[in-house]
């Protein structure tokens, strides 16, 4: 994907990624946790463009769970407001054992696309969620048995390697979707010449998306915007809307992103075309 | 066994909300719901291990044994924190 893709005017994704699991309600009153919360923030998302919701599942208390029960009750959630937005869940989890990273990959049905973590990152000061390649493995293995699109989620520059790595290893369906991610930490530092190297390092025929932290995710979702990549945008990712407002909803980042996209001329894409567009 | 400065408070710094959520009485806030992980020894963590404002803590408090350690008022509260409010939005768990 290039300037070109923008220049023919491809349909942009949007990925509206709602609750996270690092940071909640102690840091943003707004932030939606409980499954009647995600969904309404889903369908609030997808009347203001996005086609795919990311979601992490919590406890009714905001701490992390990765039970298959929990993310079916998300989803059943979702799907009484937002009969078609893709739901996209999270397979990443610091700290977790393996086995518990599979579990969101088990609703009924299985959701569209989940996300795949492609190698280690850094949290806190003395943890690492360690993401080996056998992980990996075993996640894609588990997805493609219950028609799970991968996104992959690249971490760093070096996280490239191992997506050639995984392709080497086992079939990926076309096309390759990744998602670019920048900021602080383990993070691509927030360069506009690291993200043009990064396109130009992708699989041949990939997809990407666009995705950076706190007050990068504007400028690089822009960024991506011009490139002809996809987007994401989200409370997970950022809260602030500007310098020392916060973001009063995710269907609020969405607006603006849909905003910018409209006044470059990028037409921003519905689920069924982002379906399309990612070979669901 | 869970951080001995770990707490469960439906209220505090002026937050208040509906369920009780884990309050750092060492840095003196409510933390966020992945560092809860950590103080609760859930999944694969530690907190004696894996939590810098343990570590940091945790020598202060021996100092003073007989106190109670859960007790935050022992003038370490405002001592660092572990900026947990400046990471929110910065990822590295997508």
């Amino acid at each position: 994907m290039s300037y070109d893709e923008f220049l023919a005017g491809e349909p942009v994704i949007i990925t509206a990624a709602l609750t996270g699991g690092v940071h909640g309600k102690e840091t943003t009153p707004h932030l939606p946790e409980t499954p009647e919360e995600i969904g309404k923030a889903a369908a609030e998302a997808e009347a203001a463009g996005a086609a795919v919701v990311h979601v992490h599942a919590r406890q009714p208390n905001g701490e992390r769970t990765f039970a298959t029960e929990r993310f079916q009750e998300i989803d059943d959630a979702i799907r009484r407001r937002a009969e078609d937005v893709i739901i996209q869940h999270s397979t990443g989890g610091t700290g977790a054992p393996d086995a518990d990273r599979h579990l969101p990959l088990r609703t009924d049905p299985a959701p569209e696309m989940a996300s795949l973590d492609m190698g280690p990152l850094n949290r806190y000061d003395h943890l690492t969620s360690e993401n080996t390649r056998g992980l990996v493995d075993s996640l894609h293995a588990e997805m493609v048995e219950r028609g799970v699109k991968p996104e992959l989620e690249l971490f760093n520059d070096g996280h490239l390697n191992e997506a050639f790595g995984l392709l080497d290893r086992r079939d990926l369906a076309n096309p390759v979707y990744g998602t670019l991610i920048f900021g602080p930490g383990t993070l691509t530092p927030p360069a506009p010449r690291n993200f043009l190297t990064a396109i130009d390092n992708l699989p041949a025929g990939a997809q990407f998306n666009t995705l950076g932290f706190g007050r990068h995710q504007l400028p690089f979702a822009t960024m991506g915007l011009l490139f002809g990549g996809h987007v994401r945008v989200g409370l997970e990712d950022n809260v602030y809307y500007r310098q020392g407002e916060l973001a009063t909803s995710n269907a609020q980042l969405v607006e603006r992103v849909v905003r910018i996209a409209d006044e470059l001329g990028r037409p921003v894409a519905t689920p069924s075309q982002a379906r399309e567009i990612l070979g669901l | 066994m869970s951080c001995p400065f770990l707490d469960y408070r439906l209220e505090a710094n002026e937050r208040q909300f509906d369920e009780p959520r884990a309050y750092c009485e060492a840095a003196a806030r409510f933390v966020q719901p992945m560092r809860a992980d950590i103080c609760n020894d859930r999944y694969d963590l530690a907190h004696d291990s894996d939590c810098e404002i343990y570590l940091e803590h945790a020598g202060a408090a021996d100092e003073n044994e007989g106190e109670n350690k859960r007790e935050p008022e022992n003038g370490t509260e405002n001592r660092s924190g572990d900026g947990d409010e400046n990471r929110a939005g910065s990822g590295e768990d997508a």
